[in-house]
């Protein structure tokens, strides 16, 4: 990122190959509008170039980048007037249909639906951890909390996915 | 990491390992290059006062430089005067005796010699010992005391090369005083007109001499030549 905030434009195609697929992944399981996903990312983008000139390696670039994608999803959920909180396992009701589920079983297809029904903190905390390969100092980092509130997260979305692998 | 996080890890790495379209990575890559090409970035990004430092620093140096070499160009008055007297020495002493087939070298000689440290003067004193040379170029043929005078009309810059131009003019013309009024030069005159057969000047400038150096005693073989026979 240093190299392209010298005006070496071949250094940010570097970058952008290694992040690309994992923070589009990120974005696009965080959310189920492929079309506002691919949006999301390349607003992601976008603010990492124009930020270029002001940008000081104070943390990891992969930090700096997924803080700016979680900014913007916060941002998008606030539009559509839902938060970020984290929600109880009562309150996460499963949406499929008994004749879905078995037939999902079969296929990682009911691995991914259960991630996309995780809450969307506990689904972010995931996410930044198999995506980002992030720790839980990075994701606190990343999502601008603690340390114990990000490690809770990633506990409770490995127990869920879990339980759908040993069901 | 437990062992069931790492079943859950492998389980999500069976998902479709999904891409983002071609056209999005043309469109941000697009975007990134636009960015550099519209404004590079400086090799070392200038922030604050420190932009000011390297053309500050740079004016300073120069403003600098230029005073100094000023000042030292005018506080030489040393080297001034040596050069002015070299050649003065070197233009009086053989005029006297030089025959006049090798008077133009000589003057030659003086006046490389004279214009040798001009190279070192500021531009006014450099000027003026050009407007010197033209002059003695243009007539040659000029008395000492002519070309000196003329000299001082060219007109001096510095007071101090005013000041050390007259006294060189000054001993020319005494120089000049020194050979004319000599008696035995004036013996010579008289002798002159005596031989042409002008007596009554010869009587006149005899009478005159002897006034003028009442104790000179005249040479036999002069006086023969100056006295009436």
């Amino acid at each position: 990122m240093l190299a392209y905030r010298d005006g070496d434009a071949g250094a940010f195609e570097i970058l952008y190959a290694r992040h690309r697929g994992a923070l589009y992944r990120f974005v696009l399981r965080s959310m189920k509008d492929r079309a506002i996903a691919e949006e999301l990312f390349q607003e992601a983008w976008i603010r990492v170039i124009e930020a270029r000139e002001r940008y000081a390696p104070s943390a990891r670039f992969k930090t700096w980048l997924y803080t700016i994608a979680h900014n913007l999803l916060v941002d998008h959920w606030r539009r559509k007037g839902l938060t970020l909180v984290e929600l109880s396992d009562d309150e996460h009701a499963s949406p499929d249909n008994p004749a879905h589920q078995v037939e999902a079983r079969q296929t990682a297809a009911r691995f991914l639906q259960v991630l996309e029904a995780l809450p969307p903190a506990q689904r972010e905390a995931f996410l930044l951890h198999e995506e980002g390969e992030m720790s839980v100092a990075e994701i606190a980092a990343a999502t601008g909390t603690n340390e114990e509130a990000a490690k809770s997260r990633l506990r409770y979305a490995m127990a869920k996915l879990k339980a759908v692998i040993d069901e | 990491m437990s062992d069931d996080d790492k079943k859950v890890s492998e389980r999500y790495r069976e998902l479709p390992r999904e891409e983002p379209p071609r056209a999005l990575d043309d469109a941000i890559l697009a975007a990134s290059r636009r960015a550099v090409q519209a404004r590079p970035a400086p090799l070392v990004a200038p922030t604050g006062r420190r932009r000011w430092y390297v053309p500050l620093a740079a004016a300073a140096v120069i403003t600098l430089a230029v005073a100094v070499t000023l000042h030292v160009e005018r506080d030489r008055p040393g080297e001034e005067v040596d050069a002015v007297s070299s050649a003065m020495k070197v233009q009086e002493a053989p005029k006297a005796e030089v025959p006049k087939a090798q008077a133009p070298k000589v003057a030659e000689a003086t006046r490389a010699e004279a214009s040798k440290p001009a190279r070192k003067e500021p531009q006014p004193f450099a000027a003026e010992r050009r407007a010197d040379s033209a002059g003695a170029l243009s007539a040659p043929a000029a008395p000492p005391a002519a070309e000196a005078e003329q000299r001082n009309d060219v007109g001096a810059a510095s007071s101090g090369a005013r000041v050390m131009r007259d006294e060189r003019v000054r001993a020319q013309s005494q120089m000049a005083r020194t050979v004319e009024q000599s008696p035995e030069a004036e013996l010579e005159r008289v002798a002159r007109l005596r031989a042409a057969g002008r007596h009554e000047e010869a009587d006149k400038a005899l009478a005159e001499f002897r006034k003028r150096y009442p104790d000179y005693r005249i040479a036999p073989a002069m006086l023969e030549k100056v006295e009436k026979k």
